[in-house]
């Protein structure tokens, strides 16, 4: 079941980076957050814990449900066009993916040095969502998947906690959850408010401040 | 106790949003946490909320910012209703942002749990982006965005830093934790690789918001496009939170790995922060980005203070944090008059500032000297504290481009300044009067410009004495 979970979230992490178009970015955002939520089912099975049931449950609901429906509302509604934009394009992408793989090996095995190879992994896995999150960020024109990326790392450092460090503690897990929440609410009220100053919503025309 | 009582009054205040009422009880708060500087003993409630020194010491800069902040926005907002940008609307959501942000920074300083610091120094985050783009500009909108975007990703960042502190204190420990207290009562004993990684983490994540440079990109924009109010808060207090929030761990990773570690990384980003301040305030045509890189430049000398360390420059840079807030503040709220005034932030277009609006310029002229760290004024003597600890500790090249940065951005400041200030009043200016609210706020943070230098009060010794205490490690 584990291995499962984990080739299902780099196989959707790399979809993330392949993707051509909004709507499947979303999609494969909501992907990968399904398989994170799928993880901590496990987990809250395993360890029969209430507390672990809420978490798996809101992640479910605000990342694979709602939070990917609001963002598809928005694409639908401001009727931008589609395509992504690239700095890089996919296959290059894919390519850099794939060494930042390795990276995050590497440095999974810095950090988590005495500690046995599942944990390793989940910590490759980890940093690998990270990496690509903000790598998506920066090489990708539209101004939502910069929101898409942004959420992909915030599932990243979900998956860390989880997987390493036993989960955070109920109170601060509940706290992120609704930051988080409130964060793409804000995020998409200004994107919004860009679509309609500058008529679309590349960020390359967000170039009036410089110096 | 009494904080709590403090924090039960802004909640109060956020619902009713009538400005007077707000006023009265951020009076109340700066007396009241007067009243808790006394004490001195750590106090904890109910495992949530735990305040020490460095709390405290915080709690009481920010409050005093606060207060001359409202202060100041009722003049502010007075003169843009009158001139048609502001509506009652407009207001109403304006002091709703505003006591939420408030609560938000306070919330930073006063939690124990690592996990809720973080969620409220991102909660800052957000609400201050809609004081960013409160006037729904193609610029604000575009700071805005750009400030909420690079602040989530370095604080994003700073989450990995703060789950891989939690991961090291089970690793040694055996249970889970995220509060401050039972981190800091184990921290010999933590793994000292992981806490590295993990500081360095934190140290970047949080230094972004605190615009270290090289991931300062963010400030400029932001701080030039709040409202001016909200210029002062952001560069006199919520830059300052997130130092907070570094020396929380550093007091963490001061205990794991000795001083040398943090100190390594506080210099670098010290120095780079000065450097590109110094090159880049040169080059500056718009007065509040020029305050913005100077901001820049003074989070650079508090973040060098704190590298170099031994008592006097660590003095200094606790010091430099309280008087920065209270001068930078200062600044940019005579710089929102001057905007105002002027219609425009060009400083070519701005000239005889004296004569124009006698009583913004007059003060622009007293606070522009003391930003420069002239002798006098309270800037002059924690830039000096720090700058004698270096030469103490024979770091002479280190000394000498701390200088020489200071000394770039001195001359700068007071260049493009004079050319604001002094010079015939252009003849289509009316001399401008000014409200009195506004003044009081000027004459607030003046007494403390002049004064917090070679008179400074018992309280902030005192506090700061202890913080330097509990860094020692």
């Amino acid at each position: 079941m584990e291995l499962f979970v984990i080739f299902g979230l780099v196989l959707s992490t790399f979809a993330l980076v392949f993707s051509k178009r909004l709507s499947a970015l979303i999609g494969n955002f909501a992907l990968q957050s399904f398989f994170l939520s799928l993880l901590s089912f496990t987990e809250a099975i395993k360890g029969n814990n209430l507390e672990l049931y809420v978490v798996a449950m809101l992640l479910l609901v605000l990342k694979v449900l709602v939070i990917p429906r609001i963002l598809q509302n928005m694409v639908k509604e401001m009727q931008v066009n589609e395509n992504l934009g690239f700095f890089l394009n996919p296959q290059l992408s894919l390519l850099v993916a794939a060494i930042l793989l390795y990276l995050s090996w590497v440095f999974s095995g810095v950090v988590f040095a005495n500690q046995d190879n599942l944990v390793k992994i989940y910590g490759t896995v980890s940093f690998l969502m990270i990496s690509l999150g903000l790598f998506l960020m920066v090489f990708r024109m539209k101004a939502l998947a910069q929101v898409v990326g942004l959420l992909a790392m915030e599932n990243g450092v979900f998956l860390l906690a989880s997987s390493v460090s036993g989960g955070m503690p109920f109170l601060v897990e509940m706290a992120i959850f609704f930051d988080i929440f409130v964060g793409v609410v804000i995020l998409g009220v200004f994107v919004y408010r860009i679509n309609k100053l500058f008529v679309g919503i590349d960020v390359n025309k967000l170039n009036r401040l410089r110096g | 106790m009494s904080l709590l009582s403090m924090l039960i009054k802004k909640d109060k205040i956020l619902m009713a949003v009538t400005s007077f009422s707000y006023l009265a009880s951020l009076i109340a708060s700066v007396s009241l946490g007067n009243t808790f500087l006394s004490t001195k003993t750590p106090i904890s409630l109910f495992n949530i909320f735990y305040l020490d020194s460095l709390s405290v010491f915080f709690v009481f800069t920010i409050s005093v910012i606060v207060f001359a902040a409202t202060l100041y926005s009722e003049g502010y907002i007075e003169k843009e209703l009158s001139h048609n940008e502001f509506t009652q609307d407009k207001l109403k959501y304006y002091y709703l942002l505003l006591n939420l942000f408030v609560f938000a920074i306070l919330l930073v300083t006063v939690v124990n749990n690592l996990g809720m610091m973080w969620v409220a120094i991102e909660i800052t985050t957000l609400i201050s982006a809609f004081l960013v783009g409160f006037h729904n500009t193609k610029n604000s909108i575009e700071a805005a965005w750009k400030y909420i975007i690079i602040c989530s990703v370095g604080i994003i960042l700073a989450l990995l830093g703060t789950i891989l502190f939690s991961y090291a204190f089970l690793f040694s420990v055996g249970t889970k934790s995220l509060n401050w207290t039972d981190l800091i009562a184990v921290a010999s004993k933590l793994d000292p690789n992981l806490v590295k990684i993990a500081f360095i983490f934190v140290m970047v994540g949080y230094g972004t918001k605190a615009g270290l440079a090289p991931m300062h990109t963010w400030l400029p924009d932001a701080h030039s496009q709040a409202l001016s109010p909200i210029s002062g808060l952001l560069s006199g207090v919520l830059l300052k939170t997130s130092i907070y929030a570094i020396l929380r761990y550093t007091m963490i990773a001061n205990r794991c790995l000795g001083i040398s570690f943090s100190s390594h990384l506080f210099l670098l980003f010290g120095l780079l922060s000065m450097a590109l301040a110094a090159g880049l305030i040169l080059v500056q045509r718009d007065l509040k980005r020029l305050l913005a890189y100077s901001s820049i430049e003074h989070v650079g000398i508090i973040v060098f203070g704190l590298g170099i360390g031994g008592p006097l420059g660590l003095y200094g840079a606790l010091l430099h944090i309280f008087n920065h807030a209270v001068t930078k503040s200062f600044l940019f709220f005579g710089a929102g008059n001057l905007v105002n005034t002027y219609g425009s932030h060009n400083i070519r277009n701005m000239k005889g500032a004296l004569k124009v609006i006698p009583f913004t310029g007059g003060m622009v002229l007293i606070g522009i000297f003391a930003l420069a760290g002239f002798p006098p004024f309270s800037i002059f003597y924690s830039e000096i504290m720090i700058l004698m600890s270096t030469f103490n500790q024979g770091r002479f090249i280190l000394g000498a481009l701390f200088s020489i940065f200071v000394t770039i951005v001195f001359g700068a400041i007071i260049f493009y300044f004079s050319q604001i200030i002094f010079g015939e009043k252009p003849k289509n200016l009316q001399v401008v009067r000014e409200p009195l609210i506004g003044k009081l706020s000027f004459l607030f943070l003046l007494v403390f410009i002049i004064f917090a230098g070679f008179m400074t009060p018992n309280l902030i010794n005192g506090l700061i004495l202890s913080i330097i205490e509990a860094l020692k490690g």
